[in-house]
């Protein structure tokens, strides 16, 4: 009903008091009441009593009146004699000097004398039997009105008739009765039949119902001059009158009430607004802290409020703390403090929609250390958490107010408002590599860590976050093919070549169906014998419209979509197939990608191949690259394992390049090493590359390794590597990669090649 | 008292001695009442009067209280008291008025018409005293036992007339038509009385 508290605390202590107060007044109503009436009724009593008397006195003063009249000698003889004129001169004297209304004669022959009126005078003449009777005195009803009548007989000197006076009991003779009352009586006479109340006219006072209102009431039979029932003598006493008497105590009742009433309503609304201010502070705060905002109330007080207050406090500061806490956690990662991809995200938004309502450019720059994999595998993760940390301190450092952010891994992004355009751009990309000009010193080790950036331009290279993002992607996709440690601006062409690679990838998945993909072989030649010892196979794609797809073009998309894994399979299987129908001494080699194995895709793909095929193991071999130790895992190592167990040959390919490292030869026990064409290309130029060579050969031969150069194009080359101690040789100089059918011809003519060694 | 004269009878022969007899309602004898008879409805011619009759004042009262008069007797008001009276009467039969007269002061008063004639004293207020001057022979008042008598009233019809200062009647009195028959009639006549007047007045 009541939405407040103090409301309703208020309406209920008004009403309790209000409830009270109407009891108190009804009581002093009802208690006034009866004292007043028992008041009333005894002073109603004594009045009378009074009033008898009164009436007595009257009475008496005009019987003697009446009854000097009588027996005045002149009146009497004016009587006697029949002198009428005398005789109500006389009376009309009397009745002027005793202030009567009506005076006359009645003779003992029933004349009256002294009275105009015939109706009053018939009225006058039927009191005769009662004069007669010797009746003295009483009310009786002459003209209309009741009168009291006192008589006097006339002695001339025998009875001759009486003297009559009448008294009205009009109004003026009650007002006169009543202003000798002690108490404002109201004094009326009534014919005794008049009066229902037996009791009331039994003279006991008691309540009337009058036009006025109620009464207090008391009759006094007065006696009726020649019997009958005759009237009766009512006073009353308004209950109104006498209650008007009590009206001030009424009225400073009321007054104080309704002052108590005020006050209590105040009272109770102060009382009720210091409990429920607080809460309502509490209420306030409640929804302010709903809304997200932080919020404290005021403790006031001590008592249970102030608790709650305190208790809220404490609520609402835990809340935001975690509040604080889980926003730091969604937004930060956590391991530099930067911001996360999340809280980029919602950044490039905001900075975007700013940036175009202002006009301005935006530049996003993609950031990657390169070779990350490398350090975080040598050197423990531990370490590369830490270079990451430093990285992106130094990161912040560079671009000051710019916002940098962490995306995962080794991927960091700067979004900053260049000044004046693409040059402002170009400037921050600067400074990140400045940033990696030093070498970082984490646990010891000096590490040179380069970066490649991608820059995007908003709105120019994309007006969206996704678009700029995957544009600055690209861009820095571009700068790691340039060679890494640079940086490159995006450029509409590079989207181009993203589409084209989209196509590819569709073109991909359905050549393998559509028997698009083919496999070249070229052989491994024994050095010292000139025979073919093994076949590399090697995977062609014949596009329908394209023609011949270079591997390096579609190899890459292969990895990048998985297709390598059903692709990788598919060239297992048919190597060996091919493989079967070659001489038992003839090998076979397939290449399998690191991500073939971080797919898990090769143990199986091998087991069905030599189960579908029959092939010995030991003469598949198969061609890993060093890459392969950056990026995969123990479960690969153990993959590796566990092929060479089944008697599966693994050989290293292009050894040498990029990351190469000795510990690679002492962690897995590798049956071939294939020594980059390279080094045989540099053999006939630079004094180095012989005597790496031989250190190669020797360490294998220690090892208990085959050595294998790749890319011998001439004989010098070929009678080098032989000196150097290589076993076998691959290159133009002995065959470029054939199809099936002339590596079959090859195996056939292998004398002639024999020969040619 | 036999005062009347039988001259006037037609017939003595047919004479008799009747005897009234008033008594109250209550059956008390009622005296002082005065009882007139007219025979035949015709009034007895009464004797010229022939002494002179008395109505004292002694003791501050009238005695006697009633006296019964015939037409043209001289009444006598001898003052025995020491104060002095003031004797009156309004009556139509005599109106006379005797101001303040002494001890042994006698006043007569001439009395030529019929009718009861009240006295009163204007000084003394209890003084009260009734003189039927009667116009018939045939007229006496009652004894303390309530009865008159008369000797020779002539048979026949007669009327009998009772007056009393207090009877309840116009006129203070009654008439009774009668018939006298036997040698000692008794009629017997009721009347109802009013109360005297209280001795000192109430008011």
């Amino acid at each position: 009903m009541f939405r407040r508290i103090r409301t309703r605390l208020a309406v209920l202590y008004a009403g309790l008091f209000a409830a009270a107060l109407c009891l108190v007044a009804a009581s002093l109503y009802f208690v006034l009441g009866a004292t007043v009436e028992r008041q009333v009724r005894s002073e109603l009593v004594a009045s009378s009593t009074v009033f008898d008397r009164i009436w007595k006195v009257r009475a008496h003063e005009l019987g003697s009146a009446a009854a000097v009249l009588a027996r005045d000698f002149g009146f009497r003889a004016a009587i006697a004699t029949g002198d009428r004129r005398t005789a109500e001169s006389a009376l009309d004297n009397l009745k002027r000097r005793l202030g009567l209304d009506v005076a006359f004669i009645v003779g003992t022959d029933g004349r009256v004398t002294g009275i105009a009126d015939p109706r009053l005078a018939a009225d006058a003449a039927r009191l005769w039997p009662a004069l007669d009777q010797g009746e003295t005195r009483g009310v009786a009803t002459l003209g209309g009105v009741p009168r009291q009548l006192v008589a006097a007989p006339v002695m001339a000197p025998a009875l001759t008739g009486w003297v009559v006076f009448a008294s009205d009991l009009d109004q003026r003779q009650m007002r006169g009765l009543e202003s000798l009352s002690a108490i404002p009586i109201s004094a009326s006479v009534l014919p005794a039949g008049r009066v229902a109340d037996p009791a009331i006219r039994a003279g006991v006072p008691g309540r009337l119902s009058t036009p006025d209102g109620m009464a207090i009431a008391l009759a006094r039979p007065l006696q009726a001059f020649g019997g009958g029932d005759g009237a009766v003598l009512l006073l009353r006493y308004p209950m109104a009158r006498a209650m008007a008497a009590y009206l001030p105590l009424q009225i400073a009742t009321a007054l104080t009430g309704l002052l108590g009433l005020i006050l209590v309503i105040g009272g109770s609304w102060r009382l009720s607004l210091s409990i429920t201010r607080p809460i309502s502070a509490l209420d306030l705060a409640a929804r302010r802290m709903e809304q997200g905002e932080s919020v404290a109330v005021e403790v006031a007080t001590d008592d249970e409020i102030g608790r709650l207050a305190r208790s809220f406090n404490a609520m609402a500061a835990g809340i935001a703390e975690r509040e604080r806490r889980i926003t730091e956690l969604a937004f930060n990662d956590s391991l530099t403090g930067l911001p996360n991809r999340a809280f980029f995200r919602r950044h490039l938004d905001i900075e975007l929609r700013q940036a175009a309502h202002r006009g301005r450019s935006l530049v996003l720059l993609s950031l990657d250390l390169d070779n990350f994999k490398a350090i975080n595998d040598t050197l423990g993760h531990p370490t590369g958490d830490a270079l990451l940390r430093e990285v992106a301190a130094r990161l912040k450092t560079a671009v000051g107010e710019a916002l940098v952010a962490r995306l995962g891994g080794d991927e960091f992004t700067v979004v900053a408002a260049p000044e004046r355009g693409d040059g402002g751009a170009e400037r921050t990309a600067q400074r990140l590599m400045g940033a990696f000009a030093e070498p970082f010193r984490i646990d010891g080790h000096e590490l040179a860590v380069a970066a490649s950036i991608g820059i995007a331009v908003a709105p120019h290279d994309g007006a969206d976050s996704d678009t700029l993002l995957k544009n600055a992607d690209l861009a820095l996709y571009r700068a790691k093919e340039a060679g890494r440690g640079t940086y490159r601006f995006f450029e509409a062409r590079m989207n181009a070549e993203a589409q084209a690679r989209r196509i590819l990838e569709t073109d991909l998945r359905r050549a393998l169906g559509a028997g698009e993909l083919e496999l070249h072989f070229q052989p491994l030649v024994a050095l010292e014998t000139g025979r073919i010892a093994s076949f590399e196979a090697l995977l062609r794609w014949n596009h329908p419209t394209r023609g011949l797809v270079p591997p390096l073009e579609f190899i890459p998309v292969a990895e990048e979509t998985g297709l390598i894994v059903p692709i990788g399979a598919w060239v297992i299987q048919e190597a060996c197939r091919h493989a079967r129908d070659w001489p038992s001494d003839v090998r076979v080699a397939v290449n399998v990608s690191s991500v073939q194995f971080r797919r898990s895709a090769v143990g199986t793909a091998v087991v069905q191949a030599l189960a579908a095929t029959g092939l010995a193991p030991d003469r598949l071999e198969l061609e890993i690259t060093e890459s392969i130790f950056l990026e995969t895992s123990d479960a690969t190592l153990s993959a590796l394992h566990g092929l060479r167990e089944m008697g599966v040959r693994i050989a290293l390919d292009d050894f040498g390049t990029g990351y190469s490292s000795l510990s690679y030869l002492q962690s897995f026990p590798f049956d071939k090493i294939k020594i980059d064409r390279s080094f045989v290309d540099r053999l006939e130029t630079g004094e180095g590359a012989g005597a790496i060579v031989q250190a190669i050969t020797a360490l294998a031969a220690a090892l208990g390794m085959e050595t294998t150069a790749e890319g011998i194009e001439t004989e010098a080359q070929r009678d080098a590597v032989r000196r150097l101690g290589c076993g076998l040789g691959q290159g133009y100089l002995f065959s470029r990669p054939v199809d099936a059918v002339r590596a079959r011809a090859l195996l056939e003519s292998a004398c002639a090649i024999s020969r040619a060694a | 008292m036999i005062i009347f004269s039988l001259l006037a009878c037609a017939s003595p022969a047919l004479a008799a001695d009747v005897t009234v007899e008033v008594r109250t309602q209550s059956g008390a004898p009622a005296r002082e009442a005065v009882v007139s008879l007219y025979p035949a409805g015709r009034p007895v011619p009464v004797a010229p009067p022939g002494k002179t009759y008395e109505i004292a004042q002694q003791n501050i009262q009238f005695s006697p209280f009633v006296l019964v008069v015939p037409v043209g007797a001289n009444v006598a008001f001898p003052n025995y008291d020491k104060v002095r009276h003031h004797v009156y009467s309004f009556s139509p039969a005599k109106r006379f008025e005797l101001k303040l007269y002494a001890r042994e002061q006698n006043r007569t008063v001439h009395f030529d018409r019929p009718g009861p004639v009240p006295l009163g004293c204007n000084i003394h207020d209890n003084m009260s005293a009734f003189i039927l001057v009667a116009d018939t022979g045939l007229s006496a008042k009652t004894g303390a036992d309530g009865r008159v008598s008369f000797a020779d009233v002539p048979a026949g019809p007669v009327v009998v007339r009772v007056w009393h200062p207090y009877l309840r009647a116009p006129d203070n009195a009654v008439e009774v038509r009668w018939a006298v028959a036997s040698a000692h009639p008794i009629l017997q006549v009721k009347v109802a009385l009013r109360p005297p007047p209280p001795a000192a007045p109430a008011y």
